[in-house]
């Protein structure tokens, strides 16, 4: 109640024209950037940072809360329309809403899906912020390295449901991901590791680059030889009328929505896990859930799974952030920096010191997640007409995105040779039946599940106990073996004749 | 006919498996020799992750290049590849000429030459890539771009 | 509509090259240097740590007594490979008007990874200004087990193992002196290094580690909060102010005290011209000679201040090489 009333006051710092305007402006350039490939919520936050240098404090803190907001919408836009994720959580998005907006012809119901579904996970997790922040952040502290390694094994097997048909390959790829993944510096010895004597390999090989080329690079290359036989869409499609999503669309997006939004903002909380681990979980969890479709195929749950999970791992990120000046990702880093160049320190002593900052910034969000929706479908029938631009035109313009949008992530030309070579990469795998996604996905969480298990090796020298000791950790390592040992069980069972055999499952 | 012949043949479907085996061949060797694998006190050593998840990559690899004998080879559009080469040539020629040049080049070739489009598509689809690059990435996010050698000379 | 998207397109291209010429021109002619564009600031560690909070007081003082001549300062925060990446891009920048307009927050922790990983030199940077020389503490956490560095000593000895989080870098370097004069091994006394303090304090405050080391101005906030307590003062005297009830080594046991200094410094690329390079030194003396520096930056964060203008930190971060190259024995 008493954080209720804050919130309040905080609306009432917020409702001036000026602060107003800049949560409008703020959401306006947080959407464009975000759809950006290449240029994903941390670089958009970290370049468009200058900007709000002109205004006062509270002011410039509520526009970069909009404008890391509203990035998170943006991110799905490129990733839905032509197949090129803009940042990490956006690959998890492509996976049912490019198909969806191409194959089944409803790009406009995929964004909206898109929106609606961020809109309300970021709703959930804003207001799990506003009435448990700091009791959140302390339960975050707790999983240290120990529960993080366990959790982070239990989100691994889960990428199992991504390798398709061929679990052999689906295997090999996620082992790929993992291995480029650890090239680069070593942070736990200090000393470099797989870098075949490479300066630029020292520095690892870039997420963002290797996104675009793996997952839309390859794509663009496959698109050559289908360039000529034109699926064009009817032009009476593109009004936001025709782009509304139906009741029973609605009830299919509504439940997994609302799933994500709790899991995301769960996620957002721990420490190092950030929007794309968020994405790709509620994505998982969603594999065990029904879906009307299969997901993959171009499923409303599948893009509400995803986009609702980023958005609430956004809002989560900030009970750290705010209440323990812990930043959960790069961005939250970024955020963090900016609100010390105010002279801000976000930590223990922020909601006593400055609570008209701090809940003014909570307040900024929940403006600048109604303000994103209503323009992001505001624009819908505009950006859906990229879809009906021929093919063959598309290409050299995706083309250039992707070369620009690689080299803007590090502004080097490092960058685009690495988006070239797991672009051509992608495609062949591809062609060869390969499915990309599992080496996306193994690359960002396979880091994270490293550094862990050997700071939890270090603090119990080497001794495996340490899992099972931490309750916290030793739950997780239950449902890992229940996850591990189900078929096994299951195949006991059914030849038992306890269970009954499935038709198809 | 065909079947017989990609059955004989080493095919792309056995090469990758291959390569696979190579490079975990590679991580693991390094791993052992270079970066190490437990230590008695402090667990897992830097090569530790790497060479375990070599090892499940090696099985995968082999398990994959048995079965890759049972699949049929595909087919490669030679089309597909105009758009690969294309872009290792805008990487070269981004070294001597900088980057917005080569793409300008790039899009103008593409569209009029390659595709047989109308002047006009091609100005218009040449403008609105221009907006994006120029425009968003350029101006506004002020995003350096490499001006390559001879410009660099110029300049300096 | 689409004439006057071409139409802006065009518009943009010239505007465009015109400005790629205009840079290239206007620097043949000037004898003095006057930044003329925003200045890339480049920090090689993650937002919120005591490099950059650094970097962010100098360019705030910088703005505020109008010694850019206007001009912003953008801090760009280039983590990838330790930061090495970053160092190099900034070493790799061609000679011209960028050159002279970028700058890099360099100090000892950034220069021994760079020497131990790298083949880049302090040679191939344009040595500006040292600024100030910080020191390290260790901290516990609300809920330690051991409230004091003594309980901890005599924990090693009852054969417990004591864990240490702490960042890269220095941190790493004043542990291996610590263990060193502990007369304990780096078993009995363990140390994860993390991307940043932040993560260390993140761990000490969930309690999954005993101690954590860190510079006072990362520390803080939480100091401040009750939630860190200083343990030990890792130099020659003690700390003030709030961290005044922490001893230094020779005060808890027969040992000596550990000091590591931790000099804080900027470089630019090593293109930057002679001009430039004379303008930024001096600029930076202003800030070192500025009340709003040592109330905001040195007394805040309990640092000693320390400045050294271009020829002296040439001098100084070359020697610093020198010394660190011997027991690296390269």
């Amino acid at each position: 109640m008493e954080n209720l009333m804050h919130l309040i006051q905080g609306f009432g710092v917020l409702f001036t024209f000026q602060n107003i305007a800049v949560t409008i402006f703020g959401a306006i350039l947080g959407l464009l950037v975000g759809a950006m490939p290449g240029i994903g919520s941390l670089a958009g936050v970290a370049l468009l940072l200058p900007l709000t240098f002109k205004f006062n404090p509270t002011t410039a803190i509520i526009m970069l809360g909009a404008l890391y907001y509203a990035n998170m919408y943006g991110g799905a836009f490129s990733s839905i329309l032509i197949g090129i994720p803009g940042d990490g959580p956006a690959v998890m998005t492509l996976m049912d809403g490019y198909p969806m907006a191409t194959k089944k012809n409803r790009p406009g119901q995929a964004l909206l899906t898109s929106n609606l579904s961020s809109f309300i996970g970021g709703s959930i997790g804003m207001i799990i912020l506003t009435f448990m922040g700091p009791l959140l952040a302390e339960f975050g502290l707790k999983f240290g390295p120990a529960e993080m390694t366990a959790l982070l094994l239990v989100a691994m097997t889960s990428i199992g449901w991504l390798v398709g048909e061929n679990p052999t390959k689906g295997i090999l790829l996620t082992m790929v991901g993992i291995l480029l993944a650890s090239m680069g510096m070593d942070t736990l010895s200090g000393n470099p590791r797989y870098d075949f004597g490479s300066v630029y390999l020292l520095g690892g090989i870039p997420f963002v680059p290797f996104v675009i080329g793996m997952v839309g690079f390859s794509q663009v290359i496959r698109l050559m030889s289908e360039r000529h036989q034109e699926t064009k869409l009817a032009v009476s499609k593109l009004s936001i009328k025709e782009s509304m999503i139906t009741l029973h669309d609605f009830k299919r997006l509504l439940p997994p929505a609302i799933r994500s939004g709790f899991l995301g903002t769960f996620v957002g909380v721990l420490p190092g896990a950030g929007a794309t681990t968020a994405a790709f979980m509620g994505y998982a969890v969603q594999k065990s859930f029904k879906s009307e479709e299969p997901l993959g195929t171009g499923a409303i749950e599948g893009i509400a799974s995803c986009e609702s999970a980023n958005n609430a791992a956004a809002a989560g990120a900030f009970a750290p952030l705010l209440a323990l000046g812990i930043p959960g990702s790069g961005t939250g880093a970024v955020l963090l920096g900016g609100l010390m160049m105010w002279g801000l320190n976000p930590g223990p002593l922020l909601f006593t010191n400055s609570p008209e900052f701090a809940w003014g910034l909570i307040a900024s969000l929940f403006l600048a997640n109604i303000i994103t929706l209503a323009i992001a479908w505001g624009v819908i029938p505009f950006l859906i007409k990229i879809l009906s631009v021929p093919t063959k035109l598309m290409i050299p313009v995706i083309t250039v995105v992707c070369i620009v949008g690689s080299y803007s992530t590090s502004n080097s030309m490092y960058g685009v040779l690495i988006m070239f070579i797991s672009g051509v990469l992608g495609y062949i795998l591809n062609r060869t039946g390969y499915q990309t996604a599992p080496a996306v996905l193994s690359f960002v969480l396979a880091p994270l599940l490293e550094s862990n298990m050997r700071k939890a090796f270090i603090i119990s020298q080497g001794s495996l106990g340490i899992f099972v000791e931490k309750p916290i950790s030793l739950v997780f390592i239950v449902i890992l073996f229940v996850i591990l040992l189900f078929p096994l069980i299951r195949l006991v069972l059914t030849k038992l004749g306890v269970l009954k055999v499935k038709e198809k499952v | 006919m065909e079947k017989l012949k990609s059955k004989k043949k080493i095919s792309i479907m056995q090469v990758i498996p291959a390569i696979g085996i190579l490079i975990s061949l590679v991580f693991i060797y390094l791993g052992f020799t270079k970066y190490g694998f437990w230590d008695e006190f402090k667990g897992p050593k830097p090569g530790f992750f790497p060479i375990v998840v070599s090892i499940f990559m090696l099985v995968a690899s082999l398990l994959s290049f048995f079965f890759s004998f049972k699949e049929k080879s595909v087919n490669w559009p030679l089309e597909d590849w105009i758009l690969p080469l294309s872009v290792a040539g805008i990487l070269i020629a981004t070294f001597i000429i900088g980057l917005l040049p080569s793409l300008a080049i790039y899009v103008l070739l593409w569209l009029k030459k390659f595709e047989k489009c109308s002047w006009k598509t091609t100005l218009i689809v040449f403008g609105i890539i221009a907006a994006i690059v120029v425009g968003a990435f350029g101006m506004w996010l002020g995003v350096p771009f490499p001006k390559g050698i001879i410009l660099n000379m110029i300049s300096n | 509509m689409k004439k006057s998207i071409l139409l802006l397109a065009v518009v943009l291209l010239i505007a465009a090259s015109v400005s790629l010429f205009a840079q290239g021109t206007a620097e043949t002619g000037s004898k003095s240097f006057v930044p003329s564009k925003d200045i890339e600031w480049v920090v090689t560690s993650s937002p919120g740590g005591g490099s950059d909070i650094y970097t962010r007081v100098i360019s705030d003082i910088m703005n505020r007594k109008n010694l850019a001549n206007g001009k912003t300062f953008l801090v760009m925060n280039k983590t990838d490979g330790g930061g090495e990446v970053g160092r190099l891009q900034v070493s790799r920048v061609s000679a011209g008007n960028i050159a002279d307009h970028t700058l890099l927050t360099f100090n000892s922790g950034d220069h021994a990874p760079m020497l131990k990983n790298t083949a880049n030199r302090i040679e191939n940077f344009t040595p500006i200004a040292v600024m100030a020389v910080d020191k390290q503490l260790l901290y516990i956490g609300e809920y330690a087990k051991y409230k004091t560095f003594n309980e901890v000593l005599n924990a090693v000895k009852a054969g417990n193992n004591i864990v240490i989080a702490g960042s890269k870098g220095d941190d790493i370097a004043t542990y291996e002196m610590l263990v060193k004069e502990l007369g304990v091994s780096q078993n009995q006394i363990a140390f994860i290094t993390n991307n940043a303090t932040s993560d260390a304090i993140t761990s000490v405050l969930g309690g999954h580690v005993d101690l954590v080391m860190s510079k006072p101005a990362a520390a803080d906030q939480y100091v401040i909060a009750g939630k860190l307590t200083p343990v030990l003062a890792l130099s020659e005297t003690r700390f003030t102010g709030n961290l005044a009830s922490a001893p230094t080594l020779s005060e808890v046991g027969p040992y000596k005290n550990i000091e590591n200094p931790i000099w804080r410094g900027v470089v630019g690329p090593k293109s930057m011209s002679a001009e430039a390079a004379d303008f930024w030194s001096n600029a930076f003396k202003a800030v070192a000679e500025s009340e709003e520096w040592k109330k905001e930056y040195i007394e805040k964060y309990k640092l000693v201040p320390e400045f050294r203008d271009r020829a002296a930190a040439t001098e100084y971060m070359q020697n610093f090489q020198k010394l660190t190259l011997a027991t690296l024995g390269k």
